[in-house]
């Protein structure tokens, strides 16, 4: 290890005094743990089938429901109120000038512009 | 790059008796920790681990929270991401909270048991999957006696009424790294029923700004770290007052919106200026040059004579093989034959001739080729002029195919030369007639050009139009919904469909007989393009005479380009580099109250605390004493602007003209810490926590229940 790592204690020591059990021990070398951990998604689904009466607050019952005003509409470049709706790629645009920009954009913009607004196609 | 600071870690863990309870504020963005009853977190530091591979020794280690980018240069961080245990605000992944928990245990100094209770701060409503794994990992890993969960944004309510910024009954509006969440207050205790939360928060902004950036300025993409963006959202992002006339101001007016846009200068080099090669340099150059032509012509001359060397070496080799193989009789022909490699006379007869060809060819004769012409003529089709009866049956099949191959090499010659009898014909003809009327002749080729070019570029706009999608798709035999088929594709497609549902019901047994196939002779093979053949050629022929002949004639090709071009690659100057944060300085935060900017479909802020007034189910009295004592806490409140536009969004929501009191918590980002280490020290602490033998007995069940009282 460079000592200036060492003097930095940037690193977690393998072994700590005051753990029962050790990380290595507990998370063996070599085992792929990355499937091993469900999504919050997932894990809320399963917690939903468990015994939980409904009128108590929960995590999910928290949530707060969707806005009761439509969402306004904003131009994907540019920011601007956008009226308009490129029928082809579907970005919204704000005049003439931002459209002949939308129609030059290779296709891995225009999904990615999409993808903020979270409207980008996924093919799964 | 700021300089990042590493917590330090701390000596007097010893100094505490057993009995002192440890706090956590275990949020999303930071986690800090230290000891009941002070005032400051003994350590904090990014909650977030990166497990990278140590390049010298080649071990996997673990390093939790910001790093020195210089000292990362030891690690190799291609396959570890910054992880976070967090999803949102709830904790899911108890691997990197146990390194986390690891880190910050160190920091404080412990190096022998965690004896000491802990309490630890989550999110509203926390899952008790979530809760259950904590105490778990608590209890077992690390040897605690006893723990107390409690929510982060009560205990900074807690702490601000002690210091008299909010009343017993109110509202706390919190807005964190992963979520934004709406707490009322009544009589001290939270209502977590009529809690709201809406999942957008600094990080969904500064993801927001980073994205728009490298955009915006692709080149770029490699500036624009996580970090980077943070720190330009927490140096230039505000909150507009009204979001629609700050928009317009940009849009209208560019005075004001130049003084509020920030620019940001990347480091840029020019590139050095080349000076015109004087003629001394040009001259060397070409000297240069020279000589390196030179040494190539040489070294061809000399491998070509090598070669020719070889060459006649081979064939007098043969020919000596051949002189022996004469003289020779049988027995002796067999065994020289054998050693030589040949399988018979023939074989060494043709290799002499090959030889000696190739030999002419080297030394660049080139009558050896009209002979090999005329040769090959006599050879290959040999049996020809034989006669049919003298024949076998498989001659008979080899004569039909020579037959065959010479009419056709013969009938495309004859075709050749009578193509270049017409162009001289056709070529004869309109000199003549230019010669007679010059000025008539170049109205009718202007005329025909025209008449072409416009033809040509109608097909070719219908065959753009039909087959591409947004410019850049190469195919053109998939067929997309809403783009209009020439009459080619629409023809294919009605063969295709009605020849696999011909069949009858069920199953689809195209295929299975071999006139099925037969269906794609009758499609056209993009009969355009034959059609267009002739067109073209007419048309570039027409072009080349015009520029000839015609000094004001341009070429329709040069003059006008139907598809824009994409943005064209220049050098690129001062200007580019210089990254301008103007309409995102407020665009980015204002997801915070519209989150259908970033197509989350939940309410902002400002309608969260109408909703979470509506779920309180109280009267009216009661809701206009909560909103005299709104407390506006978390990191993510911190913009400027903040408390102005929240006021003016509430108002909306209440009577017209309802007192409205909203004040900015203390400091929004240690206070929770801070309400959570004063509670910690109060004597009522103690029974608020449960042991070991309480999760033993009750299992994942006690935490259905658990919750702290949190007024004291």
């Amino acid at each position: 290890m460079e000592p200036e790592v060492v003097r930095a204690e940037m690193v977690l020591a393998p072994t700590l005094p005051f753990k029962k059990v050790q990380t290595a021990d507990k998370y063996p070398k070599g085992q792929s743990r990355g499937r091993q951990w469900k999504h919050l998604r997932h894990l809320l689904q399963a917690a939903d089938a468990s015994s939980m009466p409904p009128d108590r607050p929960n995590y999910l019952n928290i949530q707060s429901s969707p806005s009761i005003y439509p969402p306004k509409r904003y131009c994907d470049i540019t920011g601007f109120e956008a009226p308009y709706v490129d029928p082809r790629t579907k970005l919204r645009y704000a005049d003439p000038e931002v459209f002949k920009q939308i129609r030059m954009l290779p296709d891995e913009y225009v999904q990615r512009y999409l993808a903020l607004r979270n409207a980008a196609v996924i093919l799964r | 790059m700021s300089s990042v600071t590493r917590p330090r870690r701390e000596a007097d863990f010893a100094r505490f008796p057993s009995s002192t309870p440890i706090v956590i504020d275990n949020g999303a963005s930071t986690f800090r920790i230290g000891w009941a009853g002070e005032t400051e977190p003994r350590a904090a530091f990014r909650n977030v681990v990166q497990r990278p591979r140590h390049r010298s020794t080649g071990e996997t280690v673990s390093i939790v929270g910001d790093t020195d980018p210089a000292l990362m240069k030891y690690f190799d961080c291609t396959r570890s991401a910054v992880r976070s245990p967090f999803d949102d605000d709830v904790v899911y992944q108890f691997e990197y909270m146990e390194y986390i928990l690891d880190y910050g245990f160190d920091r404080l100094g412990a190096n022998s048991e965690v004896g000491h209770p802990i309490l630890m701060t989550e999110c509203e409503c926390n899952p008790s999957f979530s809760r259950a794994r904590m105490a778990e990992l608590l209890f077992e890993t690390y040897g605690v006696p006893s723990i107390a969960f409690g929510i982060d944004n009560a205990f900074s309510y807690k702490y601000n009424q002690k210091l008299g910024n909010c009343g017993e009954d109110g509202l706390a509006i919190s807005c964190e790294h992963g979520t934004c969440h709406v707490v009322p207050f009544l009589k001290g205790q939270p209502v977590l029923g009529a809690c709201c939360r809406t999942n957008v928060g600094g990080f969904h902004i500064t993801d927001f700004l980073r994205q728009l950036l490298s955009l915006k300025y692709p080149y770029h993409t490699a500036n624009f770290t996580w970090e980077k963006a943070e720190e330009l959202k927490k140096e230039h992002c505000y909150i507009a007052l009204d979001y629609m006339s700050e928009l317009q101001i940009f849009k209208n007016n560019k005075e004001e919106a130049e003084e509020k846009t920030r620019y940001w200068q990347l480091p840029w080099v020019p590139p050095p200026k080349e000076e015109p090669p004087s003629e001394e340099e040009l001259a060397r150059k070409a000297a240069l040059k020279e000589k390196a032509g030179q040494r190539l012509r040489e070294m061809a001359a000399a491998k070509r004579s090598q070669k020719i060397v070889e060459l006649e070496k081979q064939l007098s080799y043969l020919e000596e093989l051949m002189d022996q193989l004469d003289e020779a009789d049988e027995s002796e022909a067999t065994a020289i034959l054998s050693r030589s490699g040949y399988l018979s006379q023939q074989e060494i007869k043709s290799a002499i001739s090959k030889a000696t060809q190739s030999l002419r060819k080297a030394k660049g004769e080139t009558n050896g080729n009209e002979e090999k012409a005329e040769v090959s003529a006599a050879d290959k089709y040999p049996l020809v002029s034989v006669p049919d009866e003298e024949l076998t049956p498989d001659q008979l099949k080899e004569k039909k195919k020579q037959i065959l191959l010479k009419t056709t090499t013969e009938g495309k010659l004859r075709a050749k030369q009578k193509r270049a009898e017409e162009e001289a014909l056709r070529e004869k003809l309109e000199e003549q007639r230019r010669a007679e009327n010059p000025e008539l002749y170049l109205e009718e080729l202007r005329a025909r050009y025209s008449e072409l070019s416009e033809k040509f570029e109608q097909r070719k706009r219908q065959k753009v139009n039909g087959g591409q999608t947004n410019g850049n798709h190469g195919s053109s035999g998939g067929v997309g919904r809403g783009e209009r088929l020439n009459a080619a594709q629409k023809e294919r497609m009605r063969l295709l469909a009605s020849a696999a549902f011909d069949r009858g019901k069920g199953e689809d047994t195209f295929g299975m007989r071999d006139e099925d196939w037969l269906v794609y002779n009758k499609m056209s093979k993009d009969n355009d393009d034959d059609g267009n053949d002739d067109d073209e050629s007419e048309l570039v022929r027409i072009a080349s005479k015009l520029q000839e002949i015609d000094p004001t004639f341009v070429s329709k090709s040069e003059a006008v380009q139907l598809t824009p071009e994409p943005p064209k690659v220049r050098p690129l100057t001062a200007e580019d580099y210089r990254i301008a944060i103007g309409i995102e300085r407020f665009r980015c935060p204002e997801v915070l109250f519209q989150p259908g900017m970033i197509g989350i479909d939940q309410a902002g802020i400002d309608e969260m605390v109408s909703i979470s007034l509506r779920r309180l189910m109280e009267d009216e009295s009661v809701k206009q004493r909560l909103c005299q004592s709104i407390l506006v806490t978390g990191g993510s409140s911190l913009f400027p602007g903040m408390i102005p536009r929240l006021e003016s969004g509430i108002r909306q929501y209440r009577p017209y003209r309802s007192p409205l009191k909203l004040v900015r918590a203390a400091d929004p980002i240690i206070d929770a810490w801070r309400g959570a280490a004063a509670f910690a020290a109060s004597s009522k602490f103690a029974k608020q926590t449960f042991s070991l033998a309480d999760y033993r007995e009750h299992g994942e069940n006690l935490f259905h229940r658990y919750n702290i009282v949190y007024s004291l």
